[in-house]
């Protein structure tokens, strides 16, 4: 009994040697984040709050996750005794990868930051490595946790369909800030964000050191540029009789890449739709996408494009078209966008009311804001576009529509038109919201707008001088701006 | 607020009827008020249905039994009245006469499942040989009192209860789900049994008790006898018809800046043509576009509406009561020119895409284990489609002409799971576009596609929105076809007609 009392003693004073060196490097980061409302995109929503942690780094930056300052309006660190308080802001943001860098607002927040101690990124993980996982309690003190490296996975951490490389850390954590953006250590080194935690599985999400690794490097030059993508979609080649078809031997793996975007790394280093994938950089994907690893295990595909290589960089490629072996080379860039962006985190909706009617650029946000069903509740065409965007392109940067009509004067009789793709506007087509802008700043001789929708109601009048005053009473009753076009 | 039509047939498949029980006006005694009312009472009649309902998510089953029960009255020799819904999917029927227990075969003779309406006969007529027959009226005016009669749930034997007119609209029936037409709504309650039921005023029939609405009180529906005489009239000569459309869909000319373009005035008449259907009544003679003034001289207003009788009602009233081959005189205005022409009337078989079947056996087609069904309501529901692309199809499907090309739009609704098709469930809920290059039409072409004279090494089938084909081998194809047949109990690997 009390040879264990001793020890426990003697235990107790190690972990406050290594507190104390760790709250050093770690600081807490509170933020205030208000988005856009989904249905009226003139109001901003109601601000709530987030806190989390950061690593601090080397030139007085800290880093934390993109979903902490994801639309935010404040930034501030605070020291973990609250000593200092710091406003901050933003020096490059990933939401692809989760990854948010960090510095003061001002010089005297930077002078402060230099009495922390910076981290050190570490290079890489190995299975079992021991980790300590920080966290700090509300009164200040911190609370390691360890822990210890349990595999490795691409997944998604923020933005859906973005999969970077993240460890799998098996720990026993408790609960202690309301979010879950917490450092953790290897030899006192920074190995990763922790960004999730499975209280039922015990095991943590934490980005990794390799991307941590090259999002700092692309933030270095103050130009962030963000992570390639190849630009194509695929499925597996684990039907047998898919395989047969496609005239697949039983020894190849291989992905089939069932889309190519237009102008994408892909497209210009020559993929084409129905090639199958079969290795990237001399690497051989298996049927499901999975390459071997030196360290890691089976890592999918992804990893050798997304997390592998920066921007810029040449990658060997290869294919299988109607049976015939060939070698690509393709220029790793950034994603084409397409007429739906793959998310708006901290963009604010470009819109425009004309005479109540109320157009914007289609995105998921807007979507999803139908609720928990919405994926059954919006309009058909509206998700159809979302899944398929290349069969609404034509000529188009984004796709405008008809979000609603507010009732006026000017658009008594248009109730039900809603969610109605517009195509022109005074014969001008429209490719977004500053062109449709630009097409309703051309009032025709009769003072009458038209509109040519994707609708059944094929064409739509507005009066140009009864929508303007219309407009002119919105502004009055508290609409701050009848648009935006800048996002 | 949704507000649901319901039928008021009885649950577990059953219908329900109700009768208007005549109201004397000046009841000249209470003796002779209760004679008039019990000879009434005689000729309307309960049914009892046994139904099989077909599965539309397993078709090759025989579907469910169930039955349910309504009300039905006598208009002519052998000649019982009731709604579609009471007597859909029936494999007998027996009809009860008020104040007997004794049960008579009976059968359907005409079933309008566009209008509800069907008439009925007895195996033996003779037993209700000496009944009055119950005579059709006319439209019963708003705020008059009607009786309805039947036998609603809540009891065995005939019940009786009064209302109010309290509305006359142009709505949509219940049992079709796509079709609209003239109804009256009363203030007594239309609960499930009294479907098929007469309602009476002045000793005649004002109408059909047919449907009520979930979610209001005091609401029952019932079908007028501009309805159920055009009905009549449409099986004089020994078939039902169905209705006749324009093929035309209309947008109300509310907006200021339209009624400018189209130099209206604030008074003048004309309701914009938004699209005309390929192929329907109008299309040779009407264009999107054209402002519609007058249907047969009657003025058609912003709003679609027109004036008969003094009452307004909607202008499709006016398509309603005429037949196949009838003219319908079209004055409507073109690039400000005034124009009056004459249309013939015709039915719209495209548009019975969104009617819910009944008295069908479901058509599907199974090949490989790949399940495809033709899209009609009835699967809609039984499979919860939920598909965007599948749901654009269907309400495009008019409007864009896709009935022209795409008379079925086929849609994989289930794989029977076998290593020929292993790998493939993830594509239910998807249209099959093509086979192996080729675009499909209908179920029976598609059907030839993938049972062919010469079997191709694969059969490659392209879905509406999925970027890779799927593969069928033909090898092996018919040993699994064997093999699934016996393993999930399909009997049957296709239906292509009902």
């Amino acid at each position: 009994m009390k040879s264990l009392f001793t020890c426990t003693i003697a235990l107790a004073t190690t972990l406050s040697s290594v507190a104390a060196e760790v709250s050093d490097s770690v600081i807490r980061v509170t933020t205030t984040l208000q988005g856009y409302n989904p249905s009226q995109p003139w109001d901003k929503t109601i601000p709530r709050k987030k806190c989390a942690l950061a690593a601090v780094l080397s030139n007085q930056q800290v880093l934390t996750t993109a979903e902490i300052v994801t639309n935010a309006n404040f930034i501030q660190l605070e020291s973990s005794n609250s000593e200092h308080q710091i406003p901050a802001e933003v020096v490059a943001i990933d939401y692809e990868t989760n990854l948010a860098l960090l510095r003061p607002k001002s010089e005297e927040g930077s002078q402060t930051l230099k009495n922390f101690t910076p981290l050190d990124v570490t290079h890489s993980a190995h299975l079992g490595d021991e980790v300590s996982i920080i966290q700090i309690e509300d009164n200040g003190m911190p609370l390691i946790t360890e822990g210890k490296v349990r595999g490795f996975d691409v997944v998604s951490s923020f933005a859906p369909g973005h999969h970077f490389l993240n460890y799998k850390i098996k720990a026993s954590m408790q609960s202690v800030a309301n979010s879950f953006t917490v450092p953790v250590l290897k030899k006192g080194k920074l190995l990763g964000l922790l960004t999730s935690y499975s209280s039922k599985d015990q095991l943590a999400n934490v980005i990794s050191a390799e991307i941590i690794t090259a999002f700092l490097k692309d933030a270095k030059d103050g130009d962030y540029q963000g992570f390639p993508s190849l630009g194509i979609a695929t499925t597996s080649t684990t039907d047998v009789h898919f395989r047969d078809w496609l005239k697949l031997s039983n020894d190849k793996g291989g992905l089939y890449v069932s889309r190519v975007l237009s102008n994408s790394a892909a497209d210009k280093a020559g993929i084409k739709k129905g090639d199958v994938l079969t290795s990237i950089n001399g690497k051989d994907l298996d049927r499901r996408g999975y390459y071997e690893t030196s360290g890691y295990g089976q890592l999918l595909w992804n990893h050798l494009i997304r997390g592998s290589h920066p921007v810029g960089s040449e990658i060997k490629i290869g294919v299988l078209r109607e049976g015939k072996e060939l070698d690509l080379t393709a220029v790793l860039a950034r994603s084409p966008e397409g007429i739906i962006p793959s998310h708006t985190y901290g963009k604010a909706p470009r819109y425009l009311v004309k005479g109540g009617l109320i157009f914007q650029e289609l995105t998921k946000s807007y979507l999803q804001s139908f609720g928990d069903n919405w994926s059954t509740r919006a309009s058909p065409k509206m998700l159809d576009a979302l899944n398929h965007p290349e069969d609404y392109e034509e000529g188009r940067k984004r796709l405008v529509f008809i979000s609603a009509a507010i009732p006026t004067p000017a658009t008594v009789g248009y109730e039900s038109v809603r969610s109605a793709i517009v195509k022109e506007v005074n014969g001008q087509s429209i490719e977004d919201i500053p062109s449709l802008i630009a097409a309703f700043n051309n009032t025709p001789e009769n003072g009458i707008h038209t509109l040519k929708l994707d609708s059944r109601l094929e064409t739509i009048y507005l009066d140009a001088k009864l929508s303007n005053n219309v407009d002119q009473q919105l502004l009055s009753r508290g609409i701050p701006a009848l648009s935006r076009e800048v996002e | 607020m949704k507000i649901l039509l319901t039928c008021a047939a009885i649950l577990t498949g059953t219908l329900g009827a109700q009768e208007a029980v005549q109201q004397l006006t000046v009841p000249q005694s209470i003796s002779n008020a209760a004679a008039a009312n019990a000879s009434i009472y005689k000729s309307v009649i309960r049914i009892e249905v046994a139904s099989q309902v077909p599965d539309y998510k397993t078709p090759w089953n025989a579907g469910r039994f169930s039955d349910g029960t309504g009300t039905g009255f006598l208009i002519g020799k052998n000649q019982f009245m009731t709604n579609a819904h009471v007597v859909s999917n029936s494999r007998r029927i027996l009809i009860t006469m008020h104040g007997s227990s004794r049960k008579h075969p009976a059968r359907v003779v005409h079933v309008a499942h566009d209008c509800d309406l069907a008439l009925l006969e007895l195996e033996d007529f003779s037993p209700f040989a000496d009944l009055p027959y119950l005579e059709i009226g006319e439209i019963p005016q708003l705020e008059s009192e009607v009786r309805v009669i039947g036998y609603p749930m809540g009891g065995e034997r005939i019940a009786v209860t009064r209302g109010v007119v309290s509305r006359i609209d142009f709505l949509p029936y219940a049992h079709s789900r796509a079709d609209s037409h003239l109804v009256v709504q009363i203030d007594a309650a239309i609960n499930p049994g009294n479907s098929g039921g007469p309602v009476l005023q002045n000793g005649k029939v004002a109408g059909v008790a047919f449907q009520g609405l979930t979610m209001a009180d005091n609401t029952g529906y019932i079908i007028p006898t501009p309805v159920i005489k055009r009905f009549l009239k449409d099986i004089e000569d020994g078939s039902y018809d169905s209705y006749v459309d324009l093929g035309i869909y209309d947008f109300a000319l509310f907006n200021p800046a339209m009624r400018k373009v189209f130099n209206l005035g604030p008074n003048d008449p004309g309701v914009l043509i938004s699209n005309v259907m390929v192929g329907g009544s109008a299309s040779s003679v009407l264009e999107a576009g054209d402002i519609l003034t007058a249907l047969d001289g009657y003025s058609v207003d912003s709003s679609s509406n027109v004036t008969i009788a003094g009452e307004r009602v909607n202008m499709n009233e006016i398509i309603e009561r005429k037949f196949a081959g009838d003219k319908v005189k079209v004055d409507f205005i073109r690039d400000g020119k005034k124009l009056t022409k004459e249309i013939e009337l015709k039915a719209f078989p495209s548009a019975k895409i969104f009617s819910v079947q009944y008295d069908k056996k479901p058509r599907y087609l199974i090949q490989g284990g790949l399940v495809l069904q033709p899209l009609n309501p009835n699967l809609y529901s039984a499979h919860k489609l939920n598909n965007p692309r599948v749901l654009r199809l269907f309400n495009d499907y008019l409007q864009e002409g896709l009935y022209k090309e795409r008379k079925d739009i086929l849609i994989l609704t289930r794989v029977l799971d076998d290593p020929i098709n292993s790998a493939l469930s993830s594509y239910v809920g998807s249209a099959v576009k093509a086979i192996n290059g080729t675009n499909i039409t209908d179920i029976e072409q598609a059907h030839a596609l993938l049972n062919p004279d010469t079997m191709p090494e694969f059969f490659e089938i392209t879905l509406d929105g999925i970027d890779r084909p799927l593969i069928l081998p033909s090898k092996g194809l018919a040993e699994a076809n064997a093999r699934i047949g016996t393993n999930y109990g399909v009997h049957k690997t296709n239906n292509l007609s009902n």
